[in-house]
């Protein structure tokens, strides 16, 4: 990578052996990733197997139980239309991780081609590339999505392709610029003096040093997708009612905020604790393969 | 031993110092009681290798070490002041004042958002109590003492305004500006050229001389240490093996490491090529506990108590101090045997006389007038476009078996010489023909190689790319290639950052060999090594050309490594070739002003040779690369320079059979 | 100098200029057009067929496109389709709102967050881990929280338990008191991101600077760490942080649409969801095209700053 701003601690006229296998560090599961699993583990437990816990479904009303306070029937209280929180933020989970997922899957896909595409080939293709990448870089990223939800629609899938369309160019962006960093290292050098071809050189040197990156990023974005979709749907731009959404849920208690608190903040600390668990693994990842950069 | 009071005569006292680091891996034991004298106007060098914890003893002395670093235990008396102890407000009053400092790279030391004045004033205001006035001109006229031509100016300027070598004076004038008694300089010359570093070291010289200030000097470089110092301490693994004043300790090394070091230097004054002494191995790792005698694992003259006791620093002379159980270190009969033992036997006599053996070779390499040129376009287009003229008009040849040696400072063009030579880079003009192929040798072991990559598959890699033979034959391939350079097969199976700088090497050049090229250009192969260990490599290199019969050209700022691996020698500047021709002679007799300036410049671990030497030293620093020269690029630094030359281009022509020479004057 | 701005000036026109063309054919691609959506079901064949001539839908979409940039250069944006209000003056009044709520957040967050970032990067510098951590690990968790969460949260608390701000009510300049009233809520939501954004950046910056060489050489001429702290090494790290304001700017906008829809502020961000709710694609249009256009401008004028304040850089 570039001159990133990463912490290292400089001590004069020492160099410190670091002994670590670059290729087994994804496998050493340092102590951030672990506070992220602690976290991801048992959310995505009991999303999964959300229709097994003695709740009511998240889109069966009750009447006579409307805007309850947490208890053990109700862990997040009840809604204006007696449906269970808990019930309905646990499948808004599913949305919101399905959405960060593919969202994240998909624009690294599209970054390395077309990042690694620009920054190697460079010239007429790279500029073509980067001229695109720069007007979609020059809207703010929520407002490129909201731009986009009015012209893709709204619901689940239009809202994942929005999201995507905005998220693509900034993996593109770092793919290339890992890329052209990568292209001056002296193996690259190395290898063209063997007469090793472009395609070896990408395949062999360039994009397998690029996945560790685009993996710290990688899982930056799916949280930055979360909270994307999340907004969205809380200005009613995303997902509709009455299919739950953590965004459309927290849009739905704004209006009762003051008589029922825990519909609004519940699924909003839901949010909070998936994207702590992502940029911890993030951390987690980048700490593992620069033992460097460790605080 | 007690700690004594403090005369007058002694500005530093250290006794029994010990400087850890305690990181996240474990306690690094940089300095191990490290104990000394420095009195008034005396030049101490420390000399050792990187990791010896010269730097940090270095840096203990004011207390500016970098967390995680901390004095543990020891004292520090700085003309009656006790550093170790003191607060920090009172340390702050002495620092730039009682105590200069001048650091290493004077890229990076000054504050590149600040002018030089508002950096140099505060300070002498604060420490002699002056106007800001005042402060102004004593600043300017410490500039003004340390070279700079217009101090005025040059005040106004900021840092990168500046070349390295005005930097580094810049920061001289600060370490000086405040009467400092004592003047700490941590490798104040490695950043900079030989010419430049000449100038650097006579000017500290001199101003300690002038001003009675005493000073530490830590370098790794021996030669260096043998130009100035008047007392030589010798680190290795945090702790002061050898001390002693430098004629003796030049002469009559006890200590082995410190024999070893010096005789793993080039010799520049004799003829003949031994092999160079090498030290086996590498440092210990200072994270883990040291038993006995941390050289213990290196010395050929190792006994049973090293390795279970460490010895004590004993006497050895006047005022000459060792710590190694044997009393005089390596004897002889050791040395020769180490001579003789390592992997293969070699001659005394490295190659037969180049001159005979000409008519029988035939060229590998030729390089017909070649230019390049590296346009950068300026953001405004209609701004005309600066070319710098890198590689000006170049013609070499090198004949098969034969080592052709590129000298010349940074920016003279030899770099983008070997990526010339390798098809990285695209001449401007010019044709290189090459019977064979060619391979490289890069100067950084660790970054030339795929961090992702296992040192079998970086070796691999070339035969791979070129489709050549089945798998298990390349695996036999890879098998010979490492046990070419001196490796152990279990090596294969490692990734590059668990080898050390010497081993990367190894197999740099291992790879390098895999497509049995015709010419190995090795590229500052030795630069980034530990002196020890560069001996290892340059006699690797000298074995392999002997068995192999490749030719290689070899490009480095070392001039004794150079002068000691190769035939021939062509000296650049500026992009031009301004002197070719066989080595010994071109070390014994220069024809060019430069050449003559940069055999003076570098200096020779023999205190009695440095003593006798005249320095004239070239004076100024390289003219930008942006205007090319209408006449002879040399004119404006040149000493013997003439109306001739600043209007007239000298070409590189015949001087006699085998010598050429690009000046006007050539005598 | 002049000569760089100039080119970068260059350069925004040539973005807008790809702003302006992708928001336009991307909007094309809309099924059924502008007519159809003002018409909604109540007008259909002939009449729509009209609408359609009177909008100038029935052009071939090149000439379509022309019209719309020789319009876009000349400021007429057109009115709304719903309301039939002209956008220019829609924009006006709103974007004096957004711009104050954007200017005062920058503000706060940078009076409070540099001091801030530039402790734990001292802290940490000296080993001294307790300060450092609790100052990273919050400023973490406040980048993290979603601002319409946030927003939420401090509308309970400030507004409706405590009643220290209002929530809703009228948003105008004519009293200075009653619109930093109005305003003070969407900037404290606005802030805690922008805050914990600043403060990381700004901690990484000086930590960085804090060892460099030049630092030591500073501490070897006998200046204190403070002083060091603040004369050198916060100079140096002024220029990551200019960086970031510019690049964060983007985040904040992007924050101004969520806190204006839930304290009912009619600023741009109100504009453009009620633009979308109601399908006025006119408007929609136009405010995208704005909103890109505020955000490279920023970003070219942090740029000039940058470059302004290094004096290594040469132009």
């Amino acid at each position: 990578m570039s001159k990133t701003l990463l912490a290292t601690i400089k001590t004069p006229g020492f160099h410190f052996p670091t002994i670590s296998l670059p290729g087994k560090s994804l496998l050493n599961i340092n102590k951030k990733m672990r506070i992220a699993l602690l976290i991801l583990v048992p959310i995505l437990l009991l999303t999964a197997f959300s229709s097994w816990l003695p709740l009511p479904g998240p889109l069966q009303t009750n009447l006579r139980a409307i805007m309850q306070w947490p208890s053990l029937a109700h862990p997040f209280g009840t809604d204006r239309m007696g449906r269970d929180v808990l019930s309905r933020t646990l499948s808004g989970v599913q949305v919101s991780l399905l959405v960060g997922f593919s969202v994240a899957l998909i624009s690294t896909c599209f970054g390395i081609v077309l990042g690694t595409v620009a920054g190697f080939f460079g010239k007429f293709i790279d500029r073509a590339i980067m001229s695109v990448v720069d007007i979609f870089l020059a809207f703010p990223s929520l407002l490129l999505a909201i731009g986009l939800v009015s012209v893709v629609g709204t619901g689940l899938w239009p809202v994942i392709v929005a999201i995507t369309l905005a998220d693509v160019p900034r993996f593109i962006r770092l793919q290339r610029s890992l890329v052209l960093s990568l292209r001056s290292r002296a193996y690259i050098d190395a290898a063209r003096t063997v007469k090793a071809s472009q395609w070896w050189i990408m395949r062999r040197h360039i994009v397998p040093n690029t996945i560790a990156p685009l993996l710290v990023t990688a899982s930056i974005a799916a949280a930055h997708a979360i909270l994307v979709e999340a907004s969205l749907s809380f200005l009613g731009l995303g997902i509709m009612p009455p299919a739950p959404s953590l965004g459309n849920i927290i849009r739905d208690g704004q209006t009762y905020l003051e008589q029922a608190w825990w519909i609004s903040t519940m699924p909003g600390l839901v949010i909070l604790l998936i994207a702590l668990s992502l940029h911890f693994l993030s951390d987690g990842i980048r700490e593992a393969l620069d033992p460097r950069a460790r605080k | 031993m007690t700690f004594m009071p403090v005369d007058t005569e002694t500005v530093l006292r250290v006794q029994d110092l010990h400087t850890h680091f305690f990181t996240d891996t474990g306690i690094v034991k940089a300095v191990n009681g490290v104990s000394f004298d420095l009195l008034r106007g005396e030049r101490v060098a420390i000399v050792g290798e990187s990791g010896s914890g010269k730097s940090a003893m270095a840096m203990s002395l004011i207390r500016l070490l970098a967390f995680p670093g901390k004095i543990v235990s020891g004292r520090i008396d700085v003309a009656g002041n006790e550093v170790a102890s003191l607060p920090e407000s009172e340390l702050n009053k002495i620092r730039g004042s009682l105590v200069g400092t001048v650091f290493q790279d004077p890229m990076s030391s000054l504050d590149p958002v600040m002018r030089v004045s508002d950096q140099m004033i505060p300070p002498v205001m604060r420490h002699l109590e002056v106007s800001h006035k005042e402060g102004e001109a004593i600043a300017e006229r410490w500039l003004g003492r340390v070279g700079i031509p217009d101090a005025k100016l040059t005040i106004r300027a900021y840092p990168f305004e500046m070349s390295g070598g005005m930097r580094q004076r810049v920061m001289i004038a600060m370490a000086l500006s405040c009467n400092p008694r004592l003047i700490i300089a941590d490798e104040p010359t490695t950043a900079l050229d030989v010419t430049i570093q000449a100038q650097i070291v006579e000017l500290l010289k001199d101003l300690t001389a002038e001003t009675g200030a005493s000073m530490l000097f830590v370098t790794h470089d021996l030669g260096l240490v043998a130009r100035f110092a008047h007392k030589v301490g010798v680190m290795y693994a945090g702790k002061l093996v050898e001390l002693g004043p430098a004629a003796d300790v030049f002469a009559q090394p006890r200590h082995p490491y410190t024999q070893g070091l010096l005789r793993s230097i080039p010799d520049a004054a004799d003829g003949t090529r031994k092999r160079l002494f090498q030290i086996p191995g590498f440092p210990p790792d200072m994270r883990l506990p040291i038993v006995g005698c941390a050289f213990a694992d290196r010395c050929a003259a190792v006994r049973d108590i090293c390795r279970t006791e460490a010895p004590e620093s004993t006497y050895r002379g006047v005022n000459h101090f060792a710590s190694c159980w044997a009393p005089t270190g390596l004897d002889q009969s050791v040395v020769e045997r180490q001579v003789k033992m390592p992997e293969r036997i070699v001659e005394a006599e490295l190659s037969p006389d180049p001159v005979r053996a000409d008519a029988l070779r035939s060229d590998v390499l030729e390089m017909n007038n070649i230019h390049k040129h590296f346009v950068r376009r300026s953001i405004l287009p209609w701004t005309e476009a600066k070319t710098v003229h890198a590689v000006n008009g170049v013609s070499l040849r090198v004949k098969r078996g034969e080592t052709l040696g590129i000298v010349g400072e940074s920016g003279c063009g030899k770099s983008t010489v070997a990526r010339l030579l390798l098809g990285l880079e695209e001449p401007t003009a010019g044709e290189i023909f090459i019977n064979g192929s060619a391979q490289m040798v890069f100067q950084d072991p660790y970054s030339s190689f795929n961090p992702k990559m296992k040192i079998f598959d970086i070796i691999e890699e070339p035969l791979v790319v070129n489709g050549q033979s089945s798998r298990t034959e390349r695996a036999d391939k890879v098998c010979s290639l490492v046990s070419q350079v001196g490796l152990d097969q279990s090596f294969l199976g490692r990734y590059p950052n668990q080898l050390s700088g010497g081993q990367r090497q190894r197999v740099a050049i291992a790879r390098a060999l895999a497509l049995d090229p015709s010419v190995v250009v090795a590229d500052e192969p030795t630069s980034a090594l530990d002196v020890s260990v560069r001996a290892q490599i340059v006699n690797l290199l000298c074995d392999l050309k002997d068995e192999l019969g490749i030719s290689f050209v070899f490009i480095s700022h070392d001039l004794l490594t150079v002068r000691y691996i190769s035939d021939r020698i062509a000296v650049m500047y500026l992009g031009e070739v301004v002197e070719y021709g066989p080595a010994a002679q071109i070390f014994d007799d220069p024809l060019h002003p430069y050449t003559r300036a940069l055999l003076l410049a570098i200096p020779t671990p023999d205190p009695v040779r440095e003593a006798a030497r005249k320095i004239e030293l070239v004076t100024g620093e390289l003219p930008s690369p942006f205007v090319l020269q209408k006449g002879c690029a040399f004119a404006s630094r040149c000493p013997k320079v003439a109306d001739r030359c600043r209007t007239e281009k000298p070409v590189l022509r015949n001087f006699s059979r085998q010598r050429e020479t690009a000046c006007h004057y050539a005598a | 100098m002049l000569a760089y701005s100039l080119k970068r000036l260059l350069q925004l026109v040539v973005s807008t200029f790809g702003v302006v063309t992708l928001v336009f054919f991307t909007l094309r691609l809309i099924p059924g057009d502008a007519a159809a959506a003002l018409a909604g079901d109540t007008i259909t064949g002939e009449a729509l067929e009209r609408l359609r001539e009177q909008m100038g839908l029935n052009k071939p979409i090149l000439a379509q496109y022309l019209t719309y940039l020789w319009d876009l250069v000349t400021l007429r944006f057109g009115e709304t389709i719903t309301t039939g209000l002209p956008i220019s003056g829609l924009l006006s009044q709103a974007f004096p709102i957004t711009l104050s709520i954007a200017l005062a957040t920058i503000t706060l967050s940078l009076i409070i967050a540099v001091p801030l970032g530039a402790m734990a990067a001292f802290m940490a510098h000296k080993g001294r881990k307790t300060l450092d951590n609790l100052i990273t690990t919050a400023a973490m968790l406040a980048d993290l929280m979603p601002s319409f969460w946030t927003g939420l949260v401090f509308l309970l608390f400030f507004s409706l338990m405590l009643g220290l701000f209002p929530a809703s009510g009228m948003v105008s300049f004519d009293d200075p008191v009653t619109f930093l009233k109005r305003i003070a809520l969407p900037v404290m939501v606005l802030s805690v991101t922008q805050i914990a954004t600043m403060a990381r950046i700004t901690r990484t910056a000086v930590l960085e600077v804090l060892s460099e060489d030049y630092i030591r050489t500073a501490r070897s001429l006998g200046w204190s760490e403070v002083r060091v702290l603040f004369r050198h090494a916060l100079k140096n790290a002024a220029l990551p942080i200019v960086t970031i304001v510019g690049l964060s700017f983007g985040s904040l906008l992007n924050g101004t649409v969520i806190v204006e829809f839930i304290f009912t502020i009619p600023g741009l961000g109100s504009l453009l969801v009620n633009g979308i709710n109601s399908r006025d694609y006119q408007l929609v249009q136009t405010l995208i095209v704005f909103y890109a256009l505020f955000f490279v401008s920023v970003n070219l004028v942090t740029d000039l700053i940058y470059k302004q304040i290094d004096p290594r850089v040469q132009l």
